[in-house]
């Protein structure tokens, strides 16, 4: 997409997750179809993660009627219905969603749970330790993940916080709360497969806090070396352990480099496939998107009984003077 | 929409019961949540002795715990839960005991709640009844007594009922819940008391229908809400002196039903609007553009009466001189036929 985008035929905001791709490759293994996942801004990596289909993501970026959404919510708001993913744009509203869906999976009694992807950000927000306090106060199904990359757009978490340390915060509001490298790929995959098997079984909500980091600006797919808010230097140390690096060398000897090579050429056949049946899609009707905003509709109950009722209130009563409070 | 007419077995068996409105509303819960078991009520007090004055007294005995509860003072978070809940299918009626209070949750319902089901491409819903009192009267002041109603129904994506009957509370809030679309029940605690016969058996009010309270010829008065009665008590009023004013109560402030007053207006060529909330930038302001803007020529200039622009003061005496009264509609429906 970093190819793509500055064509500006997408014409949308786009924040770019690379160097943070190692918990969405991790959760994709964990997560069922039923469970919901609702990420922040930066959630290209989540939504593939919940196994929707690549093509109406692509579709979603072009503004076309064959995107996800049918083009009425570009990257910032992707989503996809059939699969239980959306994400937004407004910070710490990625924990809204995920909380009360896991209220509903509770009160129907599945086993199904709701997973809330969060920035550092989010801790700036008062908001969120309402939200905390009732997910654990009400034990529900639900996973906090935070990716820590340090900066909320281009202001670092020192800036930002008086006490940073996230993990602990979330602990004292009762969740049951770690830390982890966010760049190890298979770290991340051992604790949710110990952690997300535990939040179906009733043992209440969870969060972890993963250290991470972007190497793009906070939109866009440029670097933003120009910015001054963070050194050349910092960027490079991370790079040195990107999380596919660390993964790749993992991987060396235990797969076969032919077909890491091989599948790394369909993925990107795949892309160009993407982009390509995207560009020939057209728009969707302004007339139909606009007629979107209410349903009109109503659960099918109401078909069982009247509506033409017509009160008999005639006036001739004052209103109240309420008495006390 | 596919509601139909009741069958012969329904009308049968059909009574009515003298209901308050505040037990309209207790009524209006009761049967949705044996309707609908995805239908949970929380707020603030929502299970508490005082039963919100008495609009969720016996729920929590009857349905339990799980879907009648107490909360935080947690606004914002009460609304997350909402909006996630409702996203997933069940149907949240959340209570606040002043809508002033629930402007901490703007944020959910402006962000999240009314453009959900757009941003899903129309795939989406989102069945929230969000409840709010308004607390006119007996010393309510400046942070108790906000209707903010135009706010909520100046975006897209939401609904904004004002029901002004006992009766009307009841199918109105019953539609509320059962609608897929978020809704903002606004309720004028200045009502609680008032006593209607309400049938006894669940029914739905058609959200965006209005209701000619009161047939007339010389002056549509459209009204809403807790202005409702007023309206009614000045169309009495006006009687008496031979004008014949004609009351139309709009029940929903979104979706607008503007074609019923265009129909009354144009039998009468006269409007005034009596809005419980403030003047500038308001519904009254809203309906008389439409109007305006739709027939053109009018026999008199359209007239509005709301509160002023002020803060709303909590004295007694001086909360009395601040809201409009029947008097002050009764001086505009006047004046609207004097004029010519």
């Amino acid at each position: 997409m970093a190819e793509y985008h500055p064509a500006d035929e997408m014409r949308c905001p786009m924040h770019f997750c690379v160097g943070q791709e190692a918990m969405p490759a991790a959760l994709a293994q964990v997560l069922r179809r039923n469970d919901v996942l609702m990420s922040h801004y930066r959630s290209h990596g989540y939504y593939l993660a919940k196994g929707a289909p690549l093509d109406a993501m692509v579709a979603e970026f072009y503004g076309k009627g064959t995107g996800s959404n049918s083009g009425v919510a570009g990257s910032m708001e992707l989503g996809s219905h059939d699969y239980n993913f959306c994400s937004g744009a407004i910070v710490a509203g990625s924990l809204f969603i995920p909380f009360g869906a896991a209220f509903a999976q509770k009160y129907r009694q599945l086993d199904d749970i709701s997973v809330s992807i969060i920035g550092d950000g989010v801790f700036d927000e008062g908001i969120t330790y309402e939200v905390f306090n009732l997910v654990a106060l009400q034990h529900l199904p639900m996973l906090i993940i935070c990716e820590n990359n340090k900066y909320a757009a281009h202001t670092s978490i020192e800036r930002r916080q008086a006490q940073p340390k996230l993990a602990e915060r979330a602990r004292v509001f009762g969740l049951q709360s770690e830390q982890l490298d966010g760049n190890d790929c298979e770290l991340l995959l051992r604790t949710l497969e110990r952690v997300v098997p535990a939040i179906r079984e009733g043992k209440g909500p969870h969060f972890i806090e993963i250290e991470t980091y972007r190497y793009c600006g906070h939109v866009g797919p440029g670097d933003d070396e120009g910015m001054g808010y963070r050194d050349a230097a910092e960027i490079q140390r991370w790079k040195a352990r990107d999380p596919i690096i660390v993964m790749r060398k993992r991987l060396d000897g235990v797969v076969d480099r032919g077909e890491l090579e091989r599948i790394e050429r369909e993925v990107e056949a795949q892309v160009h496939s993407a982009v390509a049946s995207a560009k020939r899609a057209g728009f969707a009707d302004i007339r139909k998107v606009i007629s979107n905003n209410w349903s009109g509709e109503y659960a099918s109950v109401v078909t069982r009984f009247t509506h033409s009722v017509t009160p008999s209130f005639g006036g001739g009563q004052s209103e109240a003077r309420p008495g006390p409070f | 929409m596919l509601m139909r007419e009741s069958t012969v077995a329904e009308k049968a068996s059909a009574g009515s019961t003298r209901l308050s409105f505040a037990q309209s509303i207790n009524a209006a819960q009761r049967q949705a949540m044996e309707l609908d078991p995805g239908v949970f009520v929380y707020g603030i007090g929502a299970d508490g002795k005082a039963g919100i004055f008495g609009t969720t007294t016996g729920l929590v005995e009857r349905f339990g715990p799980q879907r009648v509860f107490d909360t935080p003072i947690a606004e914002g978070g009460l609304a997350a839960l909402a909006a996630g809940a409702g996203s997933a299918g069940l149907r949240p009626v959340l209570v606040h005991q002043r809508l002033d209070f629930m402007l901490y949750s703007i944020d959910q319902i402006v962000n999240w709640m009314a453009p959900w089901r757009f941003m899903s491409g129309g795939r989406a819903k989102m069945p929230v009844t969000i409840r709010a009192i308004i607390g006119k009267g007996w010393g309510q002041g400046p942070q108790h007594t906000k209707s903010l109603h135009t706010w909520f129904a100046h975006v897209p994506g939401l609904q904004v009922v004002m029901p002004g009957s006992p009766a009307d509370a009841k199918g109105l809030l019953l539609s509320s819940i059962m609608s897929d679309d978020p809704t903002l029940f606004i309720e004028g605690r200045s009502l609680f008391t008032m006593q209607e016969d309400v049938p006894d058996e669940p029914y739905f009010i058609r959200l965006g229908e209005a209701l000619v309270r009161r047939a007339g010829k010389d002056v549509t008065l459209v009204s809403m809400g807790s202005m409702v009665p007023v309206a009614l008590q000045a169309a009495d009023t006006l009687s008496k002196a031979n004008i014949d004013a004609e009351v139309v109560d709009l029940r929903c402030l979104m979706p607008l039903d503007i074609a019923s007053i265009i129909t009354s207006v144009k039998k009468t060529g006269r409007l005034v609007v009596a809005e419980p909330g403030w003047r500038m930038y308001g519904a009254a302001a809203e309906i008389v553009a439409t109007v305006v803007e739709t027939l053109g020529e009018m026999r008199s200039r359209p007239r509005r009466v709301a509160w002023p622009q002020s803060a709303v003061p909590t004295s007694s005496k001086l909360e009395e001189q601040f809201y409009p009264t029947s008097d002050d509609i009764v001086a505009a429906c006047r004046a609207s036929v004097t004029e010519s």
